[in-house]
């Protein structure tokens, strides 16, 4: 295993199912701000899908809308592009994420769960941070692991290094991966983001939401998510048994966001609640 | 037998004796169990943040988010199945915290202290504790038998 490079890892995952288009196509619409009401509309019509998927959400007693929506762009109107965003991207990655990741020692949707957190955790932060964009931290937060569908098709014996090496004390997850395996499920991530075509700032926050101040400049777009990350893990919202706390949080993100103990709380309430919602509201769904 | 699953920011009450009542992934948070030796009435709460005035708000949809208004919600349900607060076997798991603690993020301790407080104010006596560090615990109470475990990474022992 430590004798393979990210390229190498990434020519042999034709097993790991794709992005759905559409869901790539809407994250580049949505992250361009000039995008009007019709372009994200288009993006999204000819998946039939995904259409009937937005409508019956749009119409779900979550939003207690009053009238009966019965079309995308009324659907987009009332909701926001954010919302839409969410929903779709939400319910795409369920069966991209939602499987055990027994590599990891992750149950069946605990890393999607843990995902939909971190996705919203980042849009709060980032809301926080005054970024706009919201619909795109959101995707930030919800692809952030995405590289651990892939390395879980590789860790096997590995795996058990890993949790040897964190067990022994003070090794953070990540640092075991990259001592054990060589490499990380943050730049198999981000290479696997590179092969979608993803928008370089979802790229960015992909490969650095554990090293933050590996970039030369800070970005609040990766600090949101390493924040979330942080948040989420540390209140065991669809965290993991192992690599649960074995998480090192860079205080300098800390101190330049003038993060409050108050203001974390708030968003790890938040951030419960809104996991709730959407498991409620895609039960049945999958 | 019947798993009872206690998400996050929940609780539960049971008097059926082949129930397991279960929470998993306590971080920062803490997990609360209580059990009834004569009637076999057991409880359980999985709250994550000390204080309501916070987010009264949140506190009115979901009390058990937080420690002084979840705990007293747990132990009026256990009163109400018939469980006697002076016989009550009382356990506590969880308050963990990240590595490279800088204040911030020690929400565990914070938690920690303010059960500790509740408690104190009630005259609740805790039976056992399993709290602290940086790992991740699952917490099993047995209704039948009063008996707790605590699992972590692929161990589990008696509490």
């Amino acid at each position: 295993m430590s004798t393979l490079t990210v390229e190498q890892i990434i020519e042999r995952v034709d097993r790991i199912p794709r992005l759905p288009s559409t869901a790539v196509r809407l994250v580049s619409v949505v992250c361009d701000p000039g995008s009007s009401i019709t372009e994200i509309v288009d993006a999204i019509r000819f998946d039939q899908a995904v259409t009937a998927d937005v409508l019956r959400l749009c119409n779900s007693a979550y939003f207690g809308l009053s009238r009966r929506v019965d079309s995308l762009e009324a659907a987009t109107r009332l909701l926001g592009t954010a919302k839409i965003l969410q929903l779709v991207m939400a319910a795409h990655t369920r069966s991209l994420l939602g499987r055990a990741q027994s590599g990891y020692g992750l149950a069946p949707g605990a890393l999607w769960e843990h995902s939909v957190a971190v996705a919203h955790g980042s849009q709060l932060y980032a809301r926080q941070f005054g970024l706009g964009q919201l619909g795109m931290r959101f995707t930030a937060g919800l692809l952030h692991d995405i590289g651990k569908v892939v390395l879980n098709e590789f860790v096997g014996a590995e795996y058990a290094e890993i949790v040897r090496c964190v067990s022994h004390g003070e090794v953070s997850f990540i640092e075991a991966e990259q001592s054990v395996l060589g490499l990380t499920h943050a730049e198999v991530g981000a290479r696997l983001g590179e092969e979608w075509s993803l928008p370089e700032e979802l790229i960015r926050c992909i490969r650095h939401h554990h090293s933050p101040d590996a970039l030369p400049e800070p970005d609040p777009a990766v600090d949101a998510v390493h924040l979330a990350d942080a948040t989420c893990l540390l209140m065991g919202i669809g965290g993991g048994e192992v690599d649960g706390l074995a998480y090192r949080v860079h205080p300098d993100v800390l101190q330049r966001r003038e993060v409050s103990q108050r203001g974390l709380e708030s968003i790890g309430a938040e951030v419960v609640a809104e996991v709730r919602a959407v498991r409620a509201l895609l039960a049945g769904n999958s | 037998m019947a798993n009872l699953v206690v998400d996050i920011a929940d609780y539960a009450v049971s008097k059926d004796p082949e129930a397991v009542l279960i929470t998993y992934s306590l971080g920062s948070c803490i997990g609360v169990t209580i059990w009834d030796p004569v009637v076999h009435v057991a409880g359980m709460l999985h709250y994550m943040l000390p204080e309501s005035s916070l987010s009264p708000e949140k506190a009115k949809a979901s009390p058990a988010m937080f420690c002084d208004t979840g705990v007293p919600r747990l132990f009026r349900a256990a009163y109400e199945l018939g469980a006697v607060k002076k016989r009550l076997v009382v356990k506590v798991a969880g308050g963990s915290q990240l590595l490279d603690e800088n204040g911030t993020f020690n929400i565990g301790k914070r938690n920690y202290l303010a059960l500790r407080k509740i408690f104190w104010k009630n005259g609740v006596m805790v039976d056992g504790e399993d709290v602290g560090g940086a790992i991740s615990r699952t917490v099993r109470l047995q209704v039948g038998t009063g008996e707790v475990t605590i699992k972590t990474r692929n161990r589990e022992v008696p509490l």
